[in-house]
This record gives C-alpha cells, structure tokens and sequence, in this order.
C-alpha cells in the first residue's frame, strides 16, 4: 500500500478539548508527528497502519488507518487509566498515580485559564474544583492576595497557606501585609497572584503532609504543584489566547430607601447618619461609585524545536480593572524556556521569566477604608452631591477637604479615590535551571539551582486635610516603601531503578538541598510636605527612615525516598528528612519520616468485569517546622520621637528556648472506577496532629507584653475528601461529564498550654475576637453576646435594651461542609461547563452590617422608626420587658456607632451556594487556512447567589437578615478569618475568550 | 550552620536595653505617660476632658459624652501605662545605679503614669507591673497610693543629694530637660496633689505628706511649670492639638458658664469664637442625637479650643494644629491651689488659704496671658457663673464668687472652681478633684446611655478591660472584689467619700 497523507484531530474524550503535543506514530515504522495546539495531526501513512496516539495522563490509542484521509480521536483522560497515569509530585519527581499513597488532584490548564477571577491571581479559580481547598480572597481588589488552606488551620502564629511550586521549586508566595484587625488597611499582593494563567500546563494538588514531606517543613500545608509549559518538537507553532471581560459588584447590601440624613427621625443637614426624617432618596447612590470595569487579557506564544533542543516563548499583558474608579492592574510577564538534549545523556532546562506588575489605587479596605466610606453615605445623599468632594483654597489654590458632616475618621469617598493613592510596581524575576545526567540506565543525577527574586516599590499620596488615614500631617503626606525579596534553592538529587527480581523493583531518591530566603522592607516617609501636596521625598517636612522588616534565614536539609514496586500493583513508600533552620536554637536540627502504601486491587484480584479500577492506600507521615526568624531573644524597638527618638521593649515576649514544631498526619484512601471508567471515585479520610506547636498566648496587659511565644498544644484536625467523577452521556456528538467534590474537614483544639486555654490569632478585639480555646477549634468567634438568664430568655435593661456578655463564643469562621459540582456538556463544536460551589457551616461577623445598623442604613433599619420595638426578654428581676424602644435606639445601642459593635448583632452564616463559572464554547472547524485552530467561548464568574446565609441571631419581630457580603471574602489571607469591616464588593465578571493557534 | 546565629539576629532592633539605651527609653515613657498623639483621643479626650466638662461632644461619632464606654479603649489606657511606659521605666529602675538621678526620675514618672491609671479604675495591678508572668495580682488603691509617696520621698532625697545643678537624661528628659531642680519641685508637687487626694479617706498620712512635700519645695512659678516637648518626628505629636483640629467637640455649657460670667480672661485663650458667627458659644455634655441635629450644636457654631492649640483657616475652611505645641502637664497654679486647701484643712502649707489661692489664680491668669490690672480686677470680682446661652437654655451652672467668700464651705468651693480652671485642659485630674471634692458644680448630662449612671448622676471610675477576662482572670475576679462595688461605671474609688 501506497503512503498517502492521513490527517485528523485528537480530543479528549471527556471534555471534547483539543490536546496539543500528543505524540502520534506509524507502528512499527518511521513516520511521527505531534498534535498541533488545536489538536491536529497529519502524516504519511498507509492503509491498514496502526497509528499510535500517546500523551502524558492519558490512555494510550491506537487506529487502523481505514480508506478514510481523515480521523477524530479521543483520548481517555489518564484518571480512567489503569496503567499509565502520572503526576507530578514532589521535586518534580513524575509518579504513577496508581503508586500514590496519597492524594492528589489534577486540574488541566483548560480548567484555570479560560474563566477567569477579576483578581488575577489563579488560585481563585481553584474553589470549587479541589476537594478540600478553602479559597478566601482578599477583598482587595486586581491583585489581590488568597488563603488557600488544605485539610483546615493547624498552626496558629504561622501560616496556613499551601505551598506552591512550580516546576519542581517552591515560589515565594509571602503576601505581607495582611490584615490583622478591622482597623484599616491595604492587603498585599502575593507571589501566587504573579503566576501567569496563560504559561500553565497543569496544576496538582498534594493536599496532605504526607504528598509534600519532601518540599520540607513549607510544604506541611500540602502543595499546589504547578507545571508550567515547555517547548515541543515540531514545526514553530502560535498560539493566541485573549480575552476580555465586563467586571461589576455581584451584590450590594440592601438598604432603607425611605429616611434621610438626621437623627431621632428629624432632619439634620450636616448629620452623619440616616435617622431623620422621610425624605427624597437615592436608591443607587452607593452602586454608583463602583464602576463597570473592563478586564482585557491578551497572551501569545510560540513554541518549537528540534529532537536534541526545544523553545518555548510566551508574552501575556493582563489588564484587570478593579470595581473602584482608578483601581487597575497591569501585568506584563515575558516568559523564555530552552529544553536540550545532549549526547543522549545530558539534558537541561533552562527557565527565565519576567513580569512586571502595577497595581494602581490600591483600595484601602476596614472600617475608615474607602468601601465604608461608600457604604455609609446617608440614603438622601445624590450624586452630585458626593461628587462634590472638595473645594479650592483661593490662597493656595490647593484643595481643600468637604466633607458633609464632622468627622475624625471618615472622608468623602471620592476624596479617598482621587486624592488618596497607593500605588506598587513589582517587577519580578524567576530563574530556573536544572541539569539532569543519565549516569548509568538505572541512576540518574539532577542538579536544580533557582532564584525567584522581586522587588516591589509602593508609594502612597495623602493630600493635605486628608483624614480617614488618621495621621496626616500638614502640607500632606508621601512615602516610598522598597521591598526587595529573594529566594534562592539549590539542590541535587540522585534517582535511581533497579529491578530486584523479576516481581520486585526499588526507586529511590537522595538528595539535598541548601533554602536561602532574604527580604527587606525599607520605608521612606514624608509625613507632613512642606510644600503641600508635593508628593516627592524632597519636600519632606520631618523625612523618616524605617526599616519595616528584616528577614533573613537559611534551610539546610537532606533528604531522601524509596519505593519498593511489587508487581507494579503493590507499592511501598518510605521518605526520611533532617532539617536545620537558623531560626531555631542550637542544634538547629530536626527530622521527619513518612511510610505509605498504595494496592492496586483491581491488578492483585480478579475482581467483576465492570470494576475497571480499584485502589486502596494508607500512609503516615510526620513533618517539621522552624519558625520565623528573630524569636529567640527579646526584641527592644527604635522610633523617632520629640528628643532624640525612643527605645521600648517589644511587646512580644521572646522564647529562647523555641523547639520545632511537629505534624503528625494519618491518611487512607481509595480509588475506583467502575463500568469502563464512566463512573469514578476517590476518597480520602485523614487526620492530623499537630503538636509542639509555636504559638502565641496572651499575658496579662500589666506584663507589659501582648504576648508570648510557647511552643505547646495539640491541634487535630481530621476530615473527608470524596470526589466523584462521571460521564452520564459519552455519544458521537453529545457528552456529557461531570464530578462532584464534597469535604469535611472537624478541627479540635485538643490541648493548648499549661499556662494558658485561650491562644488569640490577632490581638484584635473590635467585632470579635479569633481565637483558639482549648476544646474548642480553631477560628472560634468571641465576642459581645445577648445574655440570657437561667431560663433561657434574653435579658433587657431598665431602658429597654439588650444586656450582654463579653467573650462569649458566637461563631466559627471555618465551613463545616464544601461542595462542588463542575459540569461540561459538548454538542458537536459547542460546549458547555459550569461550576456550583457551596459552603454549608461557618459564621462571620459583620463590621459592615454593623456600619449599616448604626448610621440607620441597611432595610431592617426602617423598621420601629417610631418606636413600638419591645424586645421580647426579662429584666434582671424576671419580669418581662415592656419597655418600647425606637430603631435607632436599638441599633446604635447594639452597633456602638459600628467599630465596636457587640459581635453577635451582626453575626452570620457564611453558608451560600453560587455559581461560581459558566462558559459556553464553540470551536470553528477549520480546513486549511492560517488558522489551525479557534475557538470562542462566552464566559461568566460568580455570576449569582443560589443561597446566602441569614444573621445567626434570631430577634423575634424582625426577620432574620441576609449576610450583606459576600460570605467567602475577606480583610485579608492571614489567620485573622470570620470578621470584616468595609469589604469591597464581590466581583461579578462576563467575558469573552478567543484562543487562536497558528 | 556556622553562622546560623548571626542569620537570625534581626539588624533593624536591639536585643538588649542598657546604659545606651536607658534615655531613650526614659523618653519613650514620657510621651507615652502623658497620652501621645496615638491615645489621647480615645483614652483621654473622649473620656476624662468630657468628663470634666471642659468639653461637649458636637458630633453623634461617639456615645461617651452621655456615659456609653468603649471597653477598648479602656484596654488602651493599660495599653499606654503598662506596655508604653511601665517595662522603659522599670528597665532604668533596675539597671541604673542606685540613688542615682535616672531611677530617682524613672520613679517620678512610674508615679505620674499609675497615678492616673488608678484614678480611673480604681485597684490595678501595680507592684508586679511589668514582670512577665503569666499571672498579675491587682493591688488595692491605698496600698498603691502608699507606694507613690514613697517613691516620691526616696526620689525627691536622691535627686537633692546629687547637688543643684546637675542634669539627669539631659537631651532626652522632654519635660525639663534634665534640670534636677525642676523635678524636685515637680515631684513634691505631685505629692502634695496625691496627699489631697486622699486628704478625706485617710487625713493624717494626707497631712504628713502634704507637709513633706510643702517643705521640700513645690512648683511656684510658672517658670517652673512642666511641659512637654512634641514633635512632628514619629509623629509625637500634639495630641490635643490633633484632636481639636477633627473639631468633634466643643466647649462645654459647664465651663462657658463660669469663664463667660466672671469675664475670665482665659475664656479666649483656652476657647475661640465659632467660626460661623464669631461667638463664644458652647453645647451641654451628653446631648442626645436628635439634639445634635440642632445647627447651632454643630462644631462650626460652637468653640473650639484656642489658638494655641488649633488655628482656623477660612480659605481651607479646615483646622490646622499646632502640632509641635508644648503639652500642657502641671502647673504651679495647681500647687497654690493644693496649698489653699491643705491651709484650709488647718495643715502648715506655708502660706494661708487665702495667699494661696489668690496665688493660685495670679498664677493661672499669668500663665495665659492676662495682665495686672486685669488680675487685680478678677480678684476682686463680683461676678458670678452665667447662663451659657445654650439650645437647653441652661441656667448659670452654680452661683460661686471669685473673691474670697468668707465662709470655709464657700472657700473650699472656691478653690475647687479656680483649681479646675487652672487645671485646663489636663481633663483627667481636673475628674478626679470633680469626683473627690464635687467641685466645681457641673450640670448633669442631658441624656446618659448608660443603665448603670442613671439620669443627674456623675461618672465614678471605668470598668476594667475585657481582655482582662481572658489573660488574667483569676487576678481580675480578685480584683473586682477589691473594689467593694460593681465592675461598672458607677462605684466610686477609694478616696471619692463625698456625697
């Protein structure tokens, strides 16, 4: 038979998405091509040819060339492979997932790339789609930093992020500063918000100690492993892929719309507060200030190379407008990648990439931030009357400050957006290189070195008279703050195989690696400019340096791993590593094993035909932790000051004799898949103890400290992940896949310290406070509650109010259950995807409600204008209340003008479920022509609410109130979780997509 | 691992406080102990300075002016005494050479600082501050006040024993810059204030100690009065100053009454016409919001303090404070005043109650300005408290003449309504003298908020932070009990026995 050209196209059969680089070969000849980025092949075959489609993490093919010129083929995703399947996991180290004794999940670059969150950073749009991952964003707008926790908190000074890695070395992800109270602030970036969506290949997530024991101590909160693209053999291929999005506030608090500025239902001209009288109001005066925002992404790039040397170039600009006028993003991230082959034996990679990233306007968020600002606005309040936010100093010609009432903390708002700014520029650099040396067929070296080094410049502009930042200073205020922050790894591992006998093989792994982190935070301040509103460094009228943080530490380890292979359907793992932190005290050192075991049962058993698959697994694993560095002797701080400045002990007290904490971690697992891979499911119990814990508790005020480290405690948490993946249709033209994700996850605080019960997670009392009480979990909400006397019922004064109780638990910030339900549907060259999320469990308090409340706002608040509200309870003697109170009575009593409000007033379940991403796709069939392929796709992200969560407390005569946030937001990513003040609003996005390939 | 130490040891701190270190720390403790900008509003302007009724509060922003508390910022003025100051303090104490200067100063200030502290809550814990432990017993207010008086007495000998002229934590000291003789006279001055602080509950040890300090040597002039350096580094600022500029409150109907009716002419230097119609216009404490409604409430029709304070812009239309201003902290018009009631109380104050308290008054006029002719005038005026022409059509506050009355129950009112005077705008012992001798007589908040302050009732004491429940609780029941009252607003101190 003559060779003539076959062509065709290789999808996966589960999504309908074209695969690009799968290799396709002639059996037993010559001939070899890959797929093209739309999925297409061609090459020279013969009838009655067997072609050969391979591609990592998916089931090997093959077809009999037929008369046909042209073939669709479709790949079984790896997760219905019985064989093959491999991930990547730590150090880069690729494993079959049936060898795993733990938990993983992959996402494909499909599944990150096309709908995208306003906040730019990507690992907003894992919720949902990982069992088990928390996601909380920082309400801070493009940019903004997330919290993403894995299997619930453990560590209460530390941090709770999972880790992220790409290509084998862990990034910087710190993300200073974050909240930490109500108070206000402006959340930082993070590293993982720099990640450029277009530049990913595919994310897994280890999501137990045990999958990231050998990341080390950073990786005790599992890992997203990301897997950045690479140069393929072929001819020079291009891709396109832009998009761009209308982004505007998802949701909006309800509010009054019948009461005007005043007080005492009359009338006040220059009132803050909306307790007058009925008056003209303007329904969206508060929606009016945000703006529809318009988010552009373009991204190209272009790969290609020979057998022996492969490229890979790819440029992204982002543009992410935030809902704030002036609030922008704009991200530039070149990215270069060489892969070589020498003599066979060698080959390296080589990695630079490149991003430079402005934010600019960063909001400013809590309870004088400008969203409260916004909120706060009396309901009689135009918009032309806003807008007119200053006037001009006929002397000066500067402007000058209006303001509609006297305030100490609040400014016009579109004061704060138009004079007001903080603006940073980070430009970032991640190198990465790595040479691997085949030294025999069994044993391999690789040395890896990277640096990811960025260096951010923040100024901030306050004009003169500004006030809701508190301290500006005459003639206004300017500061440069530099930040520079690297990371440097160097490692080397030694891999090697051997066949022990013909049933048993050994893998193993020794390595060692050397972790050097530094940052320094410099501040130039210009409080008070001596020529107002000249906002450079020269015109500082007291010109301040402040060194904001040092930090600098080092992590020597060794480390290595084994694996022993039993008829590649029994495995056994064991890893041992030893650390030294120079953060610790002598001998630095500490060590950490883990032992695991994977059956494929299915291979070992013969088991019904309609099992495909079926796996069991278990493992333990212990691993350590250092600390920060600079806690082991006590501190003493400089500050400028009248005379010559002032020294004062810190008010943390130090632990000199500061041990390793240690996380003991319990996992058994299952894997199966039923009627020829249709149906699927994982699951996973686990549980984990974290002991020896660095904690911070709280001393007595009169010690003079705030607190002090001990290391003590016992944190359990311990939990479910099942997944379950389906495809319900798999037709010529119409399929239909979908999974469910479902976890729990019952944290206990089993043991705090001898000294204390009670460890705080910030010093913050405002709302509530964040703590950990022993018997209690952790993220526990205390607070002001509503007292109530032996009987039940709650207790009111002589004067008809609520009589409450301080520190008292009102609610958790931490879900009980998460759930996701992600679907795709493909007719033909259409295909459909959407994503439900939901939390069920979890309580926030409110700063905003509270804010709501006191200046008589939100639509409860028209309620008992004019009195009539008894509220049902005794007074002290047991009598019933009878005394009548009016609204604004109640809410400013129990608001105390909203920064001090009594917790539970305001308290609310986070419980909601929403549709998280809807995209809509259609792929144009192309013959020929430039284009290899394109596709367009109608997008949307947290497009509604299907359920939000009500106040938690029930005060019968009013309904219960609909949590006027978003439930899943927050101040900021740290530990201080479950209460927030001035959040912005939630970003609701369309878009469109267009992915283009030459 | 080698250099593993020097890796974590941080460069931007100190991992130690000695000798170096010791005058930094003095003059941390000193802008701490005098409210710096960062608390003076919460802790001080918005408590005490309303409770005194040097002011009204003009806007509905906060509730405290009619008694509602913040138990935040109760936690703040702990914040203030025993992170801010007491660790600096105790740090010298131990470490300085004994007898020397610096502890003799380091325990003048310990005084001033728990001195104020106390005054407010009553029994605090005091002989263990700043020890770190996880535990803080709570001392009863008498034995504290025992411990003030002999920290001053040790203080006062050692700092006399190092001869006139030497100069302790010179460049640093804020306040007289290391000017020993300045702090004797400002020492015995305090004793002799918290001798009459206690004059009723124990009068003998009152009397010792009032005649000690007498003799030793009080503050006379007022070139010796104590104040303290700011500065706009750090932002030391000017607290008061800072405050005043936010314009949220106003001069209160209670001391428009007396300045307006004797025509004292400190009326326009501690208060300036109203930017509106230029008036002396001044508002009831404790107005509730619907009244706030009124124009003629609002901060632009009311008095803001005076210029040396704030300075209004027309063209800006916005207050600039004078942020480097000198903070007011004890003056000897205080001292004459003292004297004039410890005379009355038949103690040897040198001088007789009537020298004493017309000193008092020409010192006071002095300090702000007035001349002798209108110091002679005052002396001897006829004038009596006004109406204050406020939206409650207040009367005149109380009918107490200038001159010397010659009846003691008239004179020691006398001393009480001129040593308040004086005392502006240090709010927090002008509440304390309010809360020991009832003087001057105030009117009652409009509205009080709070359900244990019913209404013509006056604020006694606040309550003990909250986040004492959590990280001292065993301590703080103990505590409680010293109190003899309820944790609230309305249990009055161990030497407030007037009634």
């Amino acid at each position: 038979q003559e060779n003539r050209e076959i062509s065709g196209t290789v999808k996966d059969a589960a999504t309908g998405t074209p695969l690009t680089g799968v290799s396709v070969r002639v059996n037993g000849k010559s001939q070899a091509t890959a797929t093209d980025a739309s999925g297409r092949f061609a090459l020279q075959a013969a009838q009655g040819d067997v072609l050969v489609f391979s591609y990592l993490g998916y089931r090997t093919q093959e077809i009999t060339v037929g008369t046909s010129a042209s073939y669709t083929v479709g790949l079984q995703p790896a997760e219905a492979e019985e064989l093959g399947e491999v991930v990547v996991t730590a150090l880069g180290i690729e494993r079959k997932t049936r060898s795993l004794s733990y938990a993983t999940q992959q996402l494909s670059a499909d599944q990150l790339d096309e709908v995208r969150d306003n906040s730019g950073n990507i690992m907003n749009s894992l919720s949902g789609k990982v069992a088990g991952a928390v996601i909380t964003p920082a309400a801070t707008g493009p940019g903004g930093a997330a919290r993403v926790v894995l299997r619930g908190n453990r560590s209460i000074s530390g941090n709770n992020n999972a880790l992220i890695v790409v290509d084998g070395v862990p990034i910087d992800n710190s993300s200073n500063p974050q909240a930490n109270s109500t108070f206000n602030s402006y959340g930082g970036s993070d590293g993982a918000a720099n990640l450029n969506p277009d530049d990913i290949e595919s994310v897994n997530v280890l999501k137990g100690a045990t999958a990231a024991a050998l990341y080390g101590s950073r990786a005790a909160n599992g890992a997203i492993v990301i897997t950045t693209k690479r140069g393929k053999e072929g001819k020079l291929a291009i891709d396109y892929n832009g998009g761009v999005s209308i982004d505007q506030p998802n949701l909006l608090m309800d509010f009054q719309n019948t009461y005007g500025r005043g007080n005492g239902g009359e009338a006040g001209a220059t009132a803050g507060e909306s307790w007058g009288a009925p008056a003209t109001t303007y329904p969206d005066n508060v929606r009016s200030v945000f703006r529809t925002a318009a988010t552009v992404n373009n991204s190209v790039n272009l790969s290609g190379g020979t057998e022996n040397m492969q490229g890979y170039a790819s440029y992204t600009n982002n543009h992410n407008a935030g809902i704030l006028p002036g609030n922008d993003l704009d991200r530039n991230t070149l990215n270069l990648r060489v892969n070589n082959t020498f003599f066979s034996k060698l080959t390296t990679d080589a990695k630079i990439t490149y991003l430079n990233q402005k934010i600019s306007n960063k909001p400013r968020l809590g309870d004088t931030g400008t969203p409260m600002g916004i909120y706060i606005m009396p309901r009689d309040m135009s918009e032309a009357e806003l807008r007119d936010f200053e006037g001009t100093d006929p002397v000066t010609g500067e402007p000058t400050r209006k303001y509609w009432t006297t305030s100490s903390i609040f400014d016009n708002p579109y004061w704060d957006l138009n004079r007001t700014s903080v603006n940073e520029e980070r430009n970032r650099v991640t190198l990465l290189g790595s040479a691997s040396y085949q030294l025999t067929d069994w044993l391999r070296v690789l040395a890896r070195y990277s640096f990811d080094r960025y260096d951010d410049k923040e100024t901030g502009r306050y004009y003169n008279g500004t006030v809701s930042l508190g301290s500006v200073q005459p003639g206004g205020q300017y500061y440069e703050t530099y930040n520079v922050r690297s990371e440097r790894n160097i490692d080397v591992l030694i891999s090697g195989d051997n066949k022990l006998s013909g049933d048993l093989s050994l893998t193993y792994n020794l390595g060692g690696s050397v972790l050097n982190r530094k940052s320094n935070s410099l501040q130039n301040m210009a409080n008070g400019l001596s020529i107002p509103n000249q906002f450079n460094l020269s015109f500082a009228t007291t010109p301040a340096f402040n060194n904001v943080s040092i930090i600098e530490r080092e992590l020597q380890s060794i480390y290595g791993s084994a694996q022993l292979n039993f008829r590649d359907y029994l495995y056994l793992d064991v890893s041992a590593r030893n650390d030294w932190s120079s953060t610790l005290p002598s001998p630095h050192s500490y060590f950490y094993p883990s032992v695991g075991l994977s059956a494929v049962l299915s291979d070992a058993l013969s088991l019904p035909e309609w099992v495909s698959f079926g796996k069991v697994r278990a493992s333990y694993t212990e691993v350590g932790n250092d600390a920060a560095p600079y806690l082991l002797d006590q501190l003493y701080n400089f500050s400028l000051g009248a005379g010559q400045g002032f020294v004062s002990r810190d008010l943390t007290r130090a632990i000199s004799n500061l041990k390793p904490e240690n996380t003991q971690a319990y996992e058994v697992g299952l894997d199966w898949r039923f009627f020829n891979n249709r149906l699927g499911i994982e699951a996973t119990f686990y549980k984990t103890n974290t002991i020896n814990q660095l904690l911070y508790i709280g001393l007595p005020l009169a010690s003079g400290y705030s607190q002090q480290y001990i290391n003590a405690g016992n944190i359990e948490n311990k939990g479910i992940e099942l997944q379950l993946n389906g495809t319900p249709i798999r037709g010529e033209r119409f399929s239909w896949t979908t999974y469910i994700n479902f976890s729990r996850n019952v944290n206990e605080i089993i043991k705090l310290s001898d000294q204390s019960n009670r460890a705080d997670l910030s010093t913050s009392t405002r709302l509530a406070s964040v703590v950990a009480v022993e018997g209690g979990s952790y993220g526990d909400l205390y607070g002001y509650a509503w007292e109530k006397d032996a009987n039940g019922n709650h207790l009111v004064n002589d004067a008809g109010l609520p009589i409450v109780k301080a520190n008292t638990k009102i609610g958790n910030f931490n879900p009980d259950f998460l759930l996701g339900w992600g679907n795709t549907l493909s007719y033909g060259q259409f295909s459909l995807s959407f994503l439900i999320d939901g939390r069920v469990g979890g309580e926030m308090v409110s700063g905003t409600d509270s804010f709501l409340g006191a200046y008589g706002l939100g639509d409860y608040t028209a309620q008992y204008r004019d009195g009539g509200l008894i509220l049902p309870g005794v007074k002290a003697d047991g009598t019933p209340n009878t005394t009548a109170i009016d609204a604004q009575k109640f809410w400013t009593a129990v608001s105390q003008n909203g920064r001090d409000a009594w917790g539970e007033f305001f308290t609310y379940s986070t419980t909601n479920f929403r549709l998280r991403e809807a995209s809509l796709g259609y792929e144009f069939p192309l013959n020929g022509g430039a284009f290899k392929r394109a596709q367009v796709s109608l997008t949307g992200r947290n497009l509604f609410f299907l359920y939000r969560g009500k106040s938690t407390l029930d005060i019968p005569g009013m309904q219960r109130r609909t949590i006027p946030i978003d439930p899943e937001a927050a101040l900021g990513i740290g530990n201080y979780q479950g209460v927030e003040a001035g959040l912005l609003p939630s970003v609701r996005s369309f878009g469109l997509n267009v992915k283009l390939s030459f | 691992t080698d250099n593993f130490k020097e890796l974590n040891t941080n460069p931007g701190k100190l991992t130690e406080a000695g000798a170096r270190e010791m005058p930094f720390m003095f003059s941390r403790a000193q802008s701490a102990a005098a409210m710096d900008r960062s608390f003076y509003q919460t802790v001080q302007n918005l408590g005490a300075d309303l409770y005194a009724q040097y002011y009204a509060l003009s806007v509905t922003s906060f509730q405290t002016d009619r008694y509602v508390l913040t138990p935040d910022w109760q936690r703040r003025f702990w914040t203030v005494v025993y992170a801010n100051t007491a660790p600096q303090l105790k740090a010298i104490i131990e470490n300085a050479a004994p007898a020397s200067g610096e502890q003799a100063l380091a325990n003048i200030l310990w005084v001033y600082a728990f001195h104020r502290l106390t005054d407010h809550f009553g029994p605090v814990p005091y002989f263990q501050a700043a020890d770190p432990v996880e535990q803080i017993p709570y001392d009863n207010q008498e034995a504290i006040y025992d411990d003030f008086f002999k920290r001053l007495d040790q203080a006062v000998a050692d700092l006399k024993a190092l001869g006139s002229g030497t100069q302790v934590f010179q460049g640093f000291d804020l306040m007289y810059n290391g000017d020993v003789n300045n702090w004797i006279l400002f020492a015995n001055t305090l004793r002799l204030r918290l001798a009459l602080r206690i004059a009723q509950v124990s009068p003998d040890r009152a009397q010792q100690e009032a005649e000690a300090a007498v003799a030793s040597g009080v503050l006379t002039n007022n070139g010796q009065n104590a104040s303290l350096a700011k500065s706009l580094k750090g932002n030391d600022t000017h607290g008061l100053a800072q405050t005043a500029a936010w314009n949220e409150f106003a001069m209160s109907s209670t001391i428009a009454s007396y300045l307006k009716g004797y025509n004292d002419p400190r009326l326009g230097r501690y208060f300036q016409p109203d930017v509106t119609n230029g008036q002396y216009n001044s508002l009831r404490n404790g107005l509730p919001p619907s009244a706030l409604n009124n124009p003629r409430n609002n901060s632009s029709q009311n008095s803001n303090i005076g210029t040396y304070w704030v300075t209004w812009s027309a063209s800006s239309s916005a207050w600039t404070p004078n942020l480097e201003a000198r903070q007011h902290v004890m003056s000897a018009a205080e001292a004459w005043f003292l004297r004039a009631e410890g005379a009355l109380n038949g103690w040897n104050m040198g001088a007789a109650a009537q020298e004493c308290y017309e000193q008092g008054i020409t010192a006071s006029l002095t300090q702000w300005g007035a001349d002798e002719t209108a110091i002679r005038a005052y002396l001897t005026s006829t004038a009596l408290p006004a109406a204050p022409g406020d939206t409650e059509n207040s009367p005149a506050v109380a009918a107490t003449p200038i001159a010397w009355a010659a009846d003691e129950s008239t004179r020691r009112e006398q001393i009480g309504v001129q040593k308040w005077l004086a005392l502006f705008p240090d709010g927090m012992e002008a509440w304390a003298e309010f809360r020991r001798t009832g003087f001057p007589k105030m009117y009652p908040v409009v509205q009080s908020d709070n359900a244990d302050l019913p209404s013509g009732t006056f604020i006694k004491r606040l309550p003990f932070p909250i986040v004492e429940e959590n990280n001292n609780a065993g301590e703080l029941a103990k505590g409680r009990a010293l109190l003899g009252g309820p944790d609230n607003a309305a249990t009055s101190l161990w030497w407030d026995v007037n009634e």
